[in-house]
């Protein structure tokens, strides 16, 4: 699995390509948290080249959401298969997240 | 005439490094049985979970244990059967989360017992736990490949 990241605005985009299991849970686990530390509190996920996720992913992103929402932070996710995206509608994870079709949209600001 | 069973069956050790490997054999298996990408996608989540839950529960983290996959299938079906050797787990102690209840973790029993048919969990000869996924193969879904099981 690889993670790249880029600023936009005031947001942090990372771009994850591959699969996330149990094996590389840990490393997208670390690569959110350095965004994190880094300052930003709106984090946007590319995740078009993502292969396949399991709980384990899953459960890295809770604990992201779950640590920006304590301090009025923001994830978007967008570019999901409808594979992935699949893995999180069985969970009830489709409501959760803020899921967005494509990257642009992702990044875009609300509105006022 | 007999439904003929295919099937591969690998032993890995309990590192998360190993999973990988064994969806790619789960994914060729299902492929191979007829299952279209939706329901080939379902199985290879499917063992990760089953093969998840093993390295973490079973065998707390450990990552020199040894777990045994089996994966078979015939034109009706491909089952996969997951054996530790650890100590067996009371299926009645095994139970999905309330998904009302958004916390990480507690999802891979869910998702299992979403995607497959049939889930199950016995003793197996060794004290430990025996998991058996089955998926049916049915419908729009099958492609018949019968005679290129043959090649």
């Amino acid at each position: 699995m690889e993670v790249t990241r880029e600023k936009h605005g005031d947001s942090v985009l990372l771009v994850i390509a591959g699969q996330i299991d149990m094996y590389s849970s840990p490393e997208l686990r670390a690569e959110l948290t350095a965004a994190l530390e880094s300052g930003s509190k709106r984090l946007v996920l590319d995740m078009e080249k993502v292969e396949f996720i399991d709980s384990s992913g899953l459960a890295t992103l809770i604990e992201v959401l779950q640590k920006l929402r304590g301090s009025e932070g923001k994830l978007r996710l967008s570019n999901l298969s409808s594979g992935v995206l699949a893995v999180f509608e069985l969970s009830n994870l489709d409501q959760l997240f803020d899921i967005r079709a494509t990257r642009e949209e992702a990044l875009q600001d609300d509105p006022a | 005439m007999a439904d003929e069973v295919r099937g591969i069956r690998v032993s890995i050790p309990s590192h998360p490094r190993f999973l990988a490997p064994v969806r790619d054999l789960a994914a060729w298996s299902a492929e191979q049985a007829g299952f279209g990408r939706e329901d080939t996608e379902a199985i290879t989540l499917a063992v990760t979970e089953g093969c998840t839950n093993v390295i973490r529960h079973c065998y707390g983290g450990k990552h020199n244990e040894r777990i045994d996959v089996d994966i078979s299938f015939s034109t009706r079906a491909l089952t996969i059967r997951i054996d530790d050797y650890g100590t067996f787990v009371d299926p009645a102690s095994i139970h999905s989360r309330d998904l009302d209840e958004v916390r990480p973790g507690g999802l891979g029993v869910h998702l299992m017992q979403q995607v497959m048919d049939q889930v199950r969990y016995e003793r197996n000869a060794w004290g430990g736990t025996s998991l058996t996924l089955m998926k049916h193969i049915q419908g729009d879904d099958h492609v018949l490949r019968s005679g290129e099981l043959d090649g």
